[in-house]
Formats: structure tokens, sequence, C-alpha cells
């Protein structure tokens, strides 16, 4: 059974609509590689540079903040990772 | 003690179990400071005046413009122009006249912040940038005051509750500066999520449970959808990292 990634709205102009994306991998960082390999255009709306995400990118595990160190966080089979941005308008 | 017309004026809050004439005493000896007047703080100081607290402070920089009437249901169109917290002042008075509304006409910085937020019972974050927002946690954090805190964008939205010392703040999860937007919304969302924040600033104050700790509520208006998230509090947080709740 593959990760599941949940993409953000503003992310799925990236990713030709898909709302979720399932990919393989056993750590964040490889399951966010492997959808970078899907849907290039990806790597640059959410990494700043190599093993750095945007500080508006939020990663969270099984529902829960994979924050800080979220890229070197282990994955298994069936797990769900949400991509969020953060807000900061009132 | 309540009075008379209050008793009237509550009756139906009063009638919730959770609530009571002792829940609506304790909204009434509370006092709330709402940072920001805009398309969150419409929403939550509406909520939190009609609900009977008996102090709140609000505190915005900015006038009334054109662009602000599509999300900023305090400000009319003849208050264009007008200091939003004089603008809001006139109607939530007209809305209970028994709250006490304190206005500044401030921007909220470190210099001041201490004046301006000091001696209130909650902190509500009702602005428009992550930077002032850390100014204002911070502040909370050091000196044991809940936050509630809010962010909106387009039809996107957030709350979260930080109990000092207790729970994650706002910094835990920070990961740099942000660039400051002119972001996009519609009026609903921050309609949503200033309700969520007002509620969950009556809860606290009346000590009922459940609050939105350690728990990011999300809520996505075009899907219709509320999601939330766990966050826990960061040991190396660098505002509230080192600090234990003074009880």
């Amino acid at each position: 059974m593959p990760v599941n990634i949940h993409i953000h709205t503003t992310h799925r102009q990236y990713t030709d609509g898909q709302e979720v994306v399932s990919v393989e991998g056993k750590t964040v960082r490889e399951c966010l590689n492997n959808l970078i390999k899907q849907y290039p255009k990806l790597e640059k709306a959410l990494f700043a540079k190599k093993d750095k995400l945007h500080n508006n990118i939020e990663i969270y595990l099984n529902h829960a903040s994979a924050y800080p160190d979220e890229l070197s966080k282990s994955v298994k089979d069936g797990d769900e990772i949400h991509i969020v941005t953060m807000l900061a308008g009132g | 003690m309540l009075s008379e017309t209050e008793k009237v004026r509550y009756d139906r809050q009063i009638m919730i179990k959770e609530i009571g004439e002792i829940g609506q005493e304790r909204l009434k000896k509370s006092r709330v400071v709402i940072a920001g007047a805009g398309g969150l703080g419409s929403p939550i100081a509406i909520y939190l005046t009609a609900a009977g607290i008996g102090l709140i402070r609000i505190i915005d920089h900015d006038m009334v413009e054109l662009s602000n009437l599509n999300r900023q249901i305090l400000h009319w169109e003849d208050d264009i122009g007008k200091n939003k917290v004089d603008s809001a002042r006139i109607k939530l008075q007209k809305i209970n006249s028994e709250v006490k509304i304190e206005t500044y006409c401030e921007k909220l910085t470190e210099q001041n912040v201490s004046f301006l937020l000091s001696g209130f019972d909650a902190i509500v974050d009702a602005m428009d940038n992550l930077a002032t927002r850390y100014i204002i946690n911070r502040f909370a954090v050091e000196n044991n005051i809940p936050f509630f805190h809010g962010a909106v964008r387009g039809f996107e939205g957030r709350a979260m509750t930080i109990l000092p010392g207790k729970t994650a703040c706002l910094r835990c999860m920070y990961r740099g500066d942000i660039p400051q937007e002119k972001f996009p919304v519609i009026g609903v969302t921050p309609g949503i999520i200033g309700t969520i924040q007002a509620t969950e600033v009556i809860k606290y104050l009346i000590g009922i449970d459940n609050l939105l700790i350690n728990r990011l509520l999300l809520f996505n208006g075009l899907t219709m959808q509320f999601q939330e998230f766990r966050v826990l509090k960061n040991p190396d947080c660098d505002h509230c990292g080192s600090i234990s709740r003074k009880e």
C-alpha cells in the first residue's frame, strides 16, 4: 500500500488537479521526491533550495505536525502526508 | 452579580447549562483585547460584545478603505476615511452599551506591546501579518495570557488556541519569515474563523473544556471541509520552549 500525499488547493495546478497522489518512499523526503518526479513543477512550489522547504510550507504526517526535521521523518505504507500552506491574512 | 436587565438580555445563553448565571458573570468580569479591527476583528468583536464581555480593547492603526468593505463587516460605506477603531466602537456600543469598549489607534510593535496588551484575560489574534502575530505570541507566552490565533486566505482559514506553558504556541512551527502580501479573501472566511475564535474565547473564560489546544483547525470553504491536525509543543521553540505557565 503506497503513501498518500494530499495536495493543497494552491498546488493542484501543478498536479493536473489531483487532490491525492500515491507515491512510494520510506521517508517524507523520498515521498516528496517521487511526487516531484510525477509532477516536476511542484519542486519550485515546495522547495526554496535542496532539502529546504519554503517557509510557508507545512507538512503533516498522519494528521500530526512533522515539524521539525519533517523531511527525514520515516513513513510506512498506508501513511498520509498533507502538504499545507501557512496562512497570514486577517 | 447580574442585573435584572442583564438576566433578560442574556437569557438565551444563560439557559445553556455550560454557561448559566455563573458563566455569564464570568464573561462580565472578563477583559479581552482584540489585536486588529479588520476581517477577523469584526466578527470577533461583534460576538464578544453581544455575549457580554465586561471590557473589550480593540487595537488597529488603519483607516477604513473601500476595499475593506467586502469582509470587514464592522465598517460601512459612511466610515471610509475614519479610523477603524472609532468606526468599530460606535457600532459595538450600539450592539451592547453595557460592554466597555476601549480603543487604541496604534500599530502594535515590540515597543508598545506591553502597554497595549497587559492586564487582559485573553488576547485575540485578528492581525493581517505574521510578524506582528509573533510579537503578540511572545508577549502572551511570557506573560501567561491565553492567545487565540486565527488566519485566513481566500476560502481557507485556520484557528488554534494557545495556553502559554501548556500547549504549542504559534512559534512552535516557525520556519522563518514569510513576506507580507496583499492576500485574496472573501468575507465569509474571516466570518467563520473569527466566529470560531470568539467561541474559543467564550469557552475559555467560562471554563469549558475541549479547546483547540494542540489542535490546528483548518477550514476550506471551497470543499466545505474542516480538517484537524495535531501540533505539539516544540521544546526548542524560541518563544515557549524554556518557560512554563505560571499558576
